[in-house]
């Protein structure tokens, strides 16, 4: 009895190490984007281009994929580059270094794909740049990226770059698509007129974050006067309990609607067990939260990884600081969640949407909202000496102030009115 | 009736190996080891690469290049540094396992002078400074524990554990708080250029300076009194108050000193690999010197073998990662067994088996 026991745990032993043999084969092939041997196939389809080129490219991730949020949105974005240059005869390598922080060992990474042959290195994360910068003096050869983050334009480095997209593009139209929901509510009389705010779990009181729940604000104070709102920092990028203990203390302050500027989805899940609604970033959160996510915003990277690994391929310099938005699709937004968004949500947000990409309409129109009571009539928009103040270049001209205008880094940081910020210390 | 209660298995002391035999045992370890993880990548590993050609990609992956040596040796310095520092608290039996704050108590202390004093001071004189700020605020953070184990018998190992996230705690504040850079980032400026530890042979020159450790902590430890001391409370507090020995005192002693080199790699961290602060400034190295430390005997000379060990196989396996894609958890996986077997050995070094012989009375031989 003994023995036929220890035969079958020896064989199921044996046939769980096959499974995960097989598993994880065919894990680190989808990891590797193309390899070299799909060359052959491209031939036998009898592309007109002739020989099909090769690149290897790094990536270095502050996360890894199952973050469902920022990193997985950058991985989307190179899903979605490397089947458009797979169309234009280019193969991409992919390497990739996961849940690298922002201290030195984001430096060690660089160069270890540096080593490895990439001729491109995508650091995804705000604070990677400062290490990678350690780098890439060392490789004049290879282009480094640093995206959302801002020192190549000044720096006397030829092959680094920054990237970032226009964000607050897409933030103010989930505004407007909650500012809707919201109006929706007052008019069936669900809520007073007072009772419509907003809640935003936010990060830090970054630029980025500043920028994009001002933005957001804008947007649904378009359609819906009387709202306003509180925001919540969290004092971290990706820490799932507290963007949920934030979300559910605004519920408890009378938020109606949540929204987030946080790495995960735990904001959306709390508002729907709260009973408020609810708009997303990154990624679409309707999934998790069917009853109470409406919206979503993302930066589609693929935009960008396109351009550059093309550029790079075929020998050409690229932007030092790029920035695009809805126009260029570097800005998309997730589906809207039908089944719960007011009645004309969609029709209103095309029409918005294309106010924005003719550039009829400038999401921080200064005729929209007031600083301490009064229009703003100046802000500088660069910070040229280092002391992390704005000294430079006139942001506001043209009735507008101009975001993401003179470096792709977001830099509105001003407190307008109508928004309560709750604990600035972060 | 005797027999039946003979256990199957029996451990008994064992004494006077000879050396040759003990090191049978740990390169016997070793080896093991690597068949374990070797089955662990069969498993880990994409279709058509064998374990062979892995252990290969690790070994090239951390000595095949210049670079790679020199990211090799940035890492060891501070696990060796480190290493060196606690082994004479470990010699008194006195189990510091708060090198991890007292890194980053140095740390922060080198930080405040690479910030706030750049121009008001030559900046070679600055870095001496730096370093000797570093190595008094380890001391005295390793002190505390120290005055209250001697004052009051406090349990060392839980005060030097809680004294980490203190620590840690306090550099969190200091980088969303007085020395955050660009507002809202979270993050510590980089120092100037002026203050980073100048390279020698492309690595940072911390590794010359706890090369010299090595051989001062050698002497200190075996030709000296106060290394005498440390070695008698060792072997038993109650002889050394027998013989007139302050063991507060010493106690006290020998913690600031563990401290202090322990800060000293804090600065040379900050100052050499990092150029700047944060809270990860310390990043395990505090908990893998322990290891490091074991597995030398306290002997300082074999503590720069085995940290370069270590140092090679987590740059290989850094390289494993990034050549074939595994997850990195893997390369933390293979060090952990290795380590496992390595210290596990010494088990049998120390003790043997006897198993129940049937029939027979046991223990008739052995």
């Amino acid at each position: 009895m003994k023995k036929v026991l220890a035969l079958l745990l020896a064989l199921s032993m044996a046939l769980a190490l096959v499974a995960c043999g097989g598993n994880s084969g065919g894990n680190s092939s989808s990891n590797s984007g193309g390899q070299t041997n799909n060359g052959g196939q491209t031939d036998d389809g009898g592309s007109s281009e002739g020989e099909t080129k090769h690149i290897k490219v790094g990536m270095v991730c502050i996360g890894d994929e199952n973050d469902q949020g920022y990193t997985y949105n950058f991985m989307r974005g190179v899903e979605g580059a490397t089947e458009d240059l797979k169309a234009k005869g280019i193969e991409v390598e992919w390497v990739f270094k996961y849940n690298i922080l922002e201290n030195s060992g984001c430096e060690d990474a660089n160069i270890e794909l540096a080593e490895d042959g990439c001729q491109l290195i995508i650091d995804n994360s705000f604070g990677h740049e400062e290490f990678m910068l350690k780098v890439a003096p060392d490789y004049p050869d290879i282009q480094f990226v640093a995206c959302t983050n801002q020192a190549s334009w000044g720096d006397d480095l030829p092959n680094t770059h920054n990237a970032f997209a226009n964000i607050y593009e897409g933030r103010y139209l989930a505004g407007v698509a909650a500012g809707m929901k919201l109006q929706q509510m007052i008019d069936d009389g669900e809520i007073t007129a007072d009772q419509a705010v907003i809640g935003y779990v936010g990060a830090y009181s970054f630029a980025e974050v500043i920028s994009g729940f001002t933005s957001y604000f804008l947007g649904a104070r378009s359609v819906c006067p009387s709202v306003t709102m509180k925001v919540q920092f969290v004092g971290s990028w990706s820490d799932a309990t507290e963007e949920a203990n934030a979300a559910s203390a605004l519920c408890d302050m009378g938020c109606v609607l949540i929204s987030q500027h946080s790495d995960n989805t735990t904001p959306a899940t709390t508002a729907q067990s709260k009973g408020a609604f609810h708009t997303g970033y990154n990624n679409d959160m309707t999934g998790v939260a069917p009853e109470a996510s409406i919206i979503g915003t993302r930066i589609d990277w693929s935009v960008y990884f396109t351009h550059i690994i093309e550029c790079v391929v075929n020998g050409e310099e690229f932007e030092q600081d790029w920035c695009k938005g809805l126009a260029d699709g570097a800005v998309v937004l997730t589906p809207l969640n039908e089944a719960i968004a007011a009645p004309g949500t969609a029709e209103k947000l095309e029409e918005v949407e294309a106010a924005i990409k003719s550039g009829e309409l400038n999401v921080f129109d200064t005729s929209t909202f007031t600083v301490d009571g009064a229009e703003l009539t100046q802000a500088f928009a660069l910070d040229t000496d280092g002391d992390y103040a704005a000294d430079s270049e006139e942001a506001v001209f043209d009735g507008a102030f101009h975001e993401s205008y003179f470096q792709s880094a977001p830099y509105f940081t001003i407190e307008i009115d109508g928004i309560e910020w709750l604990n600035s210390e972060y | 009736m005797y027999e039946q209660k003979v256990p199957l298995v029996r451990l008994a002391k064992r004494d006077g190996m000879p050396g040759w035999q003990a090191w049978c045992i740990r390169l016997a370890s070793i080896l093991v080891a690597l068949i374990l993880g070797g089955l662990v990548m069969m498993i880990a590993l994409p279709d058509g690469s064998n374990p062979v050609a892995a252990y290969g990609t690790i070994i090239t992956g951390a000595l095949g290049t210049k670079t790679a040596i020199r990211q090799t040796v940035k890492i060891a310095v501070p696990l060796l540094g480190c290493a060196l520092a606690i082994a004479p608290c470990f010699k008194m039996r006195f189990w510091n396992i708060g090198a991890e704050g007292q890194i980053t108590a140095g740390a922060i202390a080198a930080s405040y002078f690479a910030l706030y004093w750049v121009g008001r001071v030559p900046s070679v004189l600055l870095i001496v400074i730096m370093g000797l700020a570093g190595a008094i605020a380890g001391g005295l953070w390793a002190l505390i524990p120290a005055f209250f184990k001697a004052k009051w018998n406090t349990n060392e190992t839980l005060f030097t554990l809680m004294m980490n996230y203190i620590i840690i705690g306090v550099v969190r504040w200091l980088q969303g708080g007085p020395w955050e850079g660009r507002p809202g980032s979270q993050i510590i400026p980089n120092f100037d250029q002026s203050v980073w530890l100048p390279k020698v042979l492309g690595v940072h020159c911390g590794w010359i300076i706890v090369l010299v450790l090595v051989v001062v902590m050698h002497i200190y430890m075996n030709h000296t009194k106060q290394g005498y001391e440390i070695a008698v409370i060792g072997d038993s507090v109650n002889t050394a108050r027998y013989a007139g020995m302050n063991v507060g005192r010493i106690m006290m002693r020998t913690m600031f000193i563990s401290g202090a080199i322990s800060g000293l790699v804090g600065f040379i961290v900050a100052a050499g690999a990092n150029n700047t602060l944060y809270d990860g400034v310390a990043n395990g190295v505090g908990f893998t010197s322990i290891t490091v430390a074991w597995l030398s005997q306290l002997n300082a000379f074999a503590m720069v073998a085995i940290s370069l060990m270590l140092a090679v196989l987590s740059k290989g396996a850094d390289t494993l990662q990034t050549k074939l894609q595994v997850p990195a958890s893997i390369s933390d996986i293979i060090t952990g067994i290795l380590l496992f077997c390595m210290l596990g050995c010494e088990f049998f070094i120390n003790y043997r088996l006897i198993f129940r012989k049937q029939g027979h009375k046991e223990g008739a031989k052995s």
